[in-house]
């Protein structure tokens, strides 16, 4: 359904290439930038994948010994100043999709119009501004590491939204403050490994999605807040809550308490940034909460960095923990064994884990980046941790190391 | 002997250094253009794409120097405290958003006194030995 509107917007992006690319404030005009990431990863654990996102299913581990398939990627964006007020946006980015392919997609498609210098509106595709790097978490050169820390980021996988968005900035004092509202909904289909330990993919529906943050600058200090809610449903998990249903006002009330249909859904997110120039440090805290299978999550990581020159050595510590139960007794009917024993591996098959990154980055030219990154993870109350495709070999609870290479870029 | 040596090199290190002083890179607008005073965080918030107006309200339109020229790197390094890296990162976070485009770079200091004395919105930077009547050079404190 997605395939039309990839192949007008790459032929938007093939016509205007051979067009000058005019920069001009007051007249019409078209500017083309694209940013991509050429990344390999290793991972010591053979018996299970390593992956960036919970979109894509193969990585680095089993599928291969260091895959190029976790990190990289290309976006191409297409930005058209139609007036002073009315400009357009349209960005496509090739990287891994759910079933392991790398294809183009539509990341955002919108038309932006300034009410007042102040106050803008965009309709369309627009940026779901969960956290705080999310409007650039997939553009590799604007960040300091390999990819955004997913004790965070992986949370919420998705970065945009098709509704709207309103966006204010105001003054206050000597510092800018931006307020952002964002509503409209999404799909996404993910992969996941059934009970058979088949290849499976579920479609995740968020609906009436709102998202209010806000980012304060002053100097080198950037503080961000936000609050989400969606309703969520992922109806390829009703059959199982059906089956609970069959035993009466118990398993009403267990698949009412863990299905994924139509349930309320929300995320808090709270950041800061301190970059003085020579050093920086930045840290963010974020906590999903749902009555579902999904459990409830608080992560957080702490990053800083020390630039000497080109090179940019830095440090991340961080931490994602499950603070709702990750077991239930379930019916304990007799003949519901089996039943319960499949809810309760989808409440340990959800994260746990800490980890440490060291890394270095080398802005070798002025549009390009070489980052090597070492991450030791440690996966705690016995879960896979960001692990998938897991192995009859596998071993939950353990740790994991990491070595990545990445060049970023931007044009 | 030696200390005599010793004046005339700290006097030749003394003219070295002013004169290099007196090379300084200055922000200038338009004589048409009222502004005769910026603070460091309205300069920035100007060249960060924070905003696209002077503090009296009237549109501003920031111009940069080529990329690569060492004006570039000084500029930036003086009046905003960051690196071409680190604005470059800055601005690779708005371009992917759709937020807003680098300044326009104009190639040397000749294009920038012609350019901004010709445009009341225009603001630059340049080499003070550039400056003539046509502009106005804007105190940064």
């Amino acid at each position: 359904m997605q395939r039309k509107p990839v192949l007008i917007a790459f032929i938007l992006l093939m016509l205007t290439c051979g067009l000058p690319l005019a920069a001009q404030a007051n007249t019409p005009s078209l500017s083309l930038n694209g940013f991509g990431t050429l990344g390999v990863v290793h991972s010591d654990e053979d018996q299970a994948d390593f992956v960036s996102s919970m979109l894509m299913p193969r990585g680095a581990g089993h599928t291969s010994d260091w895959s190029a398939e976790v990190d990289s990627r290309l976006g191409l964006q297409l930005t058209a100043n139609l007036t002073p007020r009315l400009s357009s946006v349209v960005q496509v980015v090739t990287e891994q999709q759910y079933d392991g392919q790398f294809r183009p997609a539509i990341e955002w498609a919108n038309i932006n119009f300034d009410v007042t210098p102040e106050l803008s509106l965009r309709v369309g595709r627009v940026i779901l501004p969960v956290f705080m790097n999310s409007e650039y978490r997939k553009v590799g050169y604007a960040t300091p590491w390999v990819r955004p820390p997913l004790e965070v980021y992986r949370t919420i996988p998705v970065s945009s939204i098709d509704g709207l968005d309103v966006s204010y900035r105001s003054r206050i004092a000597s510092a800018t403050s931006t307020l952002r509202a964002t509503y409209g909904q999404s799909d996404s289909t993910f992969p996941y490994t059934d009970s058979a330990m088949g290849r499976a993919t579920a479609e995740a529906r968020a609906r009436e999605g709102l998202t209010i943050g806000n980012t304060v600058e002053q100097g080198n200090l950037s503080v961000f807040a936000a609050y989400s809610h969606y309703r969520l449903s992922i109806e390829d998990f009703n059959p199982l809550f059906d089956v609970f249903r069959m035993f009466g006002p118990e398993g009403d009330a267990i698949a009412d308490r863990y299905n994924v249909d139509d349930k309320s859904f929300e995320v808090i997110s709270l950041g800061a940034r301190y970059d003085p120039g020579n050093w920086f440090v930045m840290g963010e805290w974020a906590q999903t909460s749902s009555r579902t299978f999904l459990t409830d999550n608080r992560g957080w990581y702490i990053s800083g960095g020390y630039r000497l020159g080109a090179f940019t050595p830095y440090l991340t510590y961080a931490n994602q923990r499950i603070h709702s139960q990750t077991s239930t007794p379930g019916l304990s009917q007799p003949g519901s064994e089996a039943l319960d024993a499949m809810l309760n591996s989808l409440l340990q098959g959800q994260p746990q884990q800490k980890s440490i990154s060291l890394g270095l980055r080398w802005d070798f030219s002025s549009s390009m980046a070489i980052k090597a990154q070492f991450d030791h993870m440690n996966h705690e109350g016995g879960s896979r941790g960001y692990l998938v495709n897991s192995q009859p070999g596998f071993d939950p609870g353990g740790s994991v190391n990491l070595f990545s290479l990445a060049l970023d870029f931007v044009f | 002997m030696p200390s005599r040596l010793k004046r005339i090199g700290c006097g030749l290190l003394f003219s070295l250094a002013s004169s290099m002083a007196w090379a300084e890179v200055v922000v200038v607008v338009s004589a048409h253009n009222p502004l005769a005073t910026l603070t460091r965080s309205e300069l920035a918030d100007i060249y960060l794409g924070r905003t696209s107006r002077f503090p009296n309200g009237q549109p501003a339109t920031p111009l940069d120097q080529g990329e690569s020229s060492p004006i570039y790197a000084t500029f930036y390094r003086e009046y905003l405290g960051q690196t071409p890296t680190q604005v470059k990162m800055h601005w690779s976070r708005l371009i992917f958003t759709g937020r807003g485009q680098p300044p326009r770079s104009l190639a040397g200091d000749r294009a920038m006194v012609d350019f901004v004395a010709a445009h009341a919105d225009a603001i630059g930077y340049l080499d003070d030995v550039h400056i003539d009547e046509r502009l106005r050079v804007v105190t940064i404190d």
